[in-house]
Parts: structure tokens; sequence; C-alpha cells
């Protein structure tokens, strides 16, 4: 289809217009600039959490992923994805057995995973906070240790 | 593969010399203008994640899964080619797109359940976007023009103009000060974005200011 559309109209509203933001639709939302992200910015540090707790958790114990999944009954690739993708959804059984073999609060670590709504997620943030601190190698440190008893020590807090 | 698009001649306003270029409004979104999204469009916006690095940011906390949001984004589009489609080209490059649905009705008191063109998605390319930017844009003029597409379209179906809209926040001000649409408020069932809606009377209005 073809409209009629004058070159005067165009300046005139281009004068209008002055160079405005225009997005409309969902389809249009800027994840990283929409403020409307901000809850799944949340939900993505918690679960950057949650993939470091488990990585620290699985190296402390110096244990494979295919030996961990093993004593948690758990598929191998979920735990990569736990470990390594912020925006992957973990299975809540999946969540609930890693915090049994982690011996901490299955709801807490649920919350954590972004699959219930935490009522105080003062914790999470402290979780998050830990996240932070420890950096990646080989092995655990002292500071990562500081940083996995402190993540234990509020994902275990009744 | 997508239809050849019929193109009506348009003109973007360049934004720092205020002058006219020569512009084509297409109607369809084609393999071109997906092209241009993808290789063009999405490295500049996540040029964000390299401020982001720049910042100083530990990587492990850099929002992963943005990445993939962008490409469910094209996908996305990609599937809603069958419905009517805009862009706007100028310079060989795509300006602009917008995707409309005939299938919502208005929620206007005065047009309550009539036909409109809903406007499901309208985006600028991120060098005519101030807020990506930092700076002034290229170009200026992209949504009105798509806005005047979506009216046009609108009287061509016979809905007299009717159109509707949810706006993102940074652009409400466009859709209520700039084009006239009225303020329907926040939708709790689209995110809390705010729904516009544009009546005939205030169709006509905004095609002749400026004729």
């Amino acid at each position: 289809m073809k409209f009629s559309i004058s070159r005067q109209w165009c300046a005139e509203k281009g004068k209008v217009e002055d160079g405005v933001e225009i997005g409309a639709g969902l389809l249009g939302i800027d994840p990283l600039l929409s403020s409307d992200s901000e809850s799944a910015a949340i939900v993505d540090d918690s679960r950057v959490a949650l993939g470091r707790f488990t990585n620290l958790n699985r190296r402390q114990r110096k244990l494979s992923y295919e030996a961990l999944a093993d004593i948690a009954d758990v598929e191998i690739a979920e735990l990569m994805n736990i470990e390594h993708d912020a925006s992957y959804e973990p299975e809540p059984r999946t969540v609930y057995q890693l915090a049994s073999v982690f011996k901490v609060d299955a709801k807490k670590m649920m919350e954590l995973a972004g699959l219930i709504e935490a009522k105080d997620a003062s914790y999470i943030e402290d979780a998050v906070r830990y996240a932070a601190r420890s950096e990646s190698l080989e092995e655990l440190d002292e500071q990562e240790r500081a940083a996995l008893d402190a993540m234990v020590a509020v994902l275990s807090k009744k | 593969m997508t239809r050849r698009p019929e193109v009506t001649p348009v003109a973007l306003t360049r934004f720092d010399t205020k002058t006219l270029v020569d512009a084509e409004l297409w109607d369809a979104i084609t393999e071109k203008n997906l092209a241009d999204w993808e290789a063009k469009w999405t490295p500049q916006l996540l040029k964000l994640l390299e401020a982001l690095y720049d910042q100083g940011v530990e990587r492990a906390l850099w929002p992963q899964s943005r990445h993939w949001d962008w490409r469910a984004k094209t996908r996305a589009i990609e599937t809603r080619l069958d419905q009517q489609c805009f862009a706007i080209v100028c310079e060989g490059m795509t300006q602009a797109m917008m995707i409309t649905d005939l299938t919502r009705r208005a929620r206007l008191a005065g047009q309550t359940n009539d036909h409109l063109v809903y406007v499901d998605f309208v985006e600028t390319a991120p060098w005519n976007r101030r807020e990506i930017l930092g700076k002034p844009p290229m170009f200026t003029g992209c949504g009105s023009i798509l806005i005047r597409a979506a009216i046009e379209f609108s009287k061509l179906e016979e809905f007299k103009g009717r159109i509707g809209l949810h706006s993102l926040p940074q652009a409400n001000s466009f859709y209520a000060n700039k084009i006239g649409m009225t303020d329907l408020g926040q939708d709790p069932e689209y995110q809390n974005l705010r729904y516009f809606e544009m009546t005939p009377e205030s169709a006509e209005a905004f095609i002749n200011e400026g004729a």
C-alpha cells in the first residue's frame, strides 16, 4: 500500500518530534534500559549468587559436575546452567536436591533461584554481595571459603 | 521470503543540520530490515555492555540474559512478518520499524469495542535515540511518519483512523503531547505500560497539522 505524505508535512512533524523517544509495545522494551526490567535484573542477580554458591560448594567438596549430579540426583547440564547462566531458570526439584546436599534451607534456595517470591529479600542481597566478593579460581582460597561460609550462614538461618 | 514492499516517499530531518533527507516508508519489514537490525542495531545496543565493563562491573554480574533477549526479540519480529509491518529506510539503512495488529478493539469511551489498528511494536534505530547515544539523534521524524502510516492504514481498513498502542515509559510524552493521543493510564495486563488511543478526530487533527 502507498500513501500520500508530503515533504512539508514530514518537515513540520520532524521539527515537532525533535528527536524524542517514540518506542511502543512490549517488544520495544530495552531490557538494559527500562525500569520495568528491574525485577528481572534482581532475579538475575540472585541467580548469579545461586550459581556462585553452587560452584563454591561443589569445589569445596572437590566434586566434578558429574559427581555432584550423581549425589544430588540431578542432570549434569542443569548444574552447569545453574553455575554459568544467570538467565537459566532451574527446576524446583533440582534446587531442592541441591539444598539438601548443601545442607541449607530449601525455601531460601528456591527464593534465591527466583522460583518463589521472597518475603524478606535482604538475605538475597547479602548472598549477592558475598557472591560478588568471590573470584573464580580453580581452588577455594581463604576469601572464597569465607564467602561460602557467609552464604551458607545466610541461607541456613531460619 | 518476504514480499517486495510498496514504497511511499517521505523525508526525515537530519537533527544536527535540520535539513530534510529523502527517505522511504515501506509497507513491510523485509529480510534487509532484519539484517540491518541484527548487523547494525543490535551491536550498538550491546555497546552498553561494554559500558558496564568500562565501569568495572564484574563480568559475573553482567546481565547475561540480555543477549538472549535481543535474539528472542529478533525471532519474535520474524514470526510476526505476516502481520502488517512498516519500515523507514534512509541512506540505505533501516531507521525505524513498526508492526501492527488488526485484532484489537478500542477501549476509549465513545469508541469502545470499535475496530482499530493496534501498534504492536515501534522502535527507531539506536543512532536515532537520544537515550542510547547520550547525545542528539541522527534523524528525527520516524515516529510521526510511522504513526501517520498506522492512521492511513486504519482508514484503508475503514477504521476511520482509530489506532491504539502501549507506550514505553520514555515515550509517553511523545504520544500524549506531540501526537495528541488520549492517555487511558497504566495497563496492569501489559507490564504497566500506559495505553494510548487515537480517535478519528484526533487522527485528522494530527494529519492536518503541518499539511
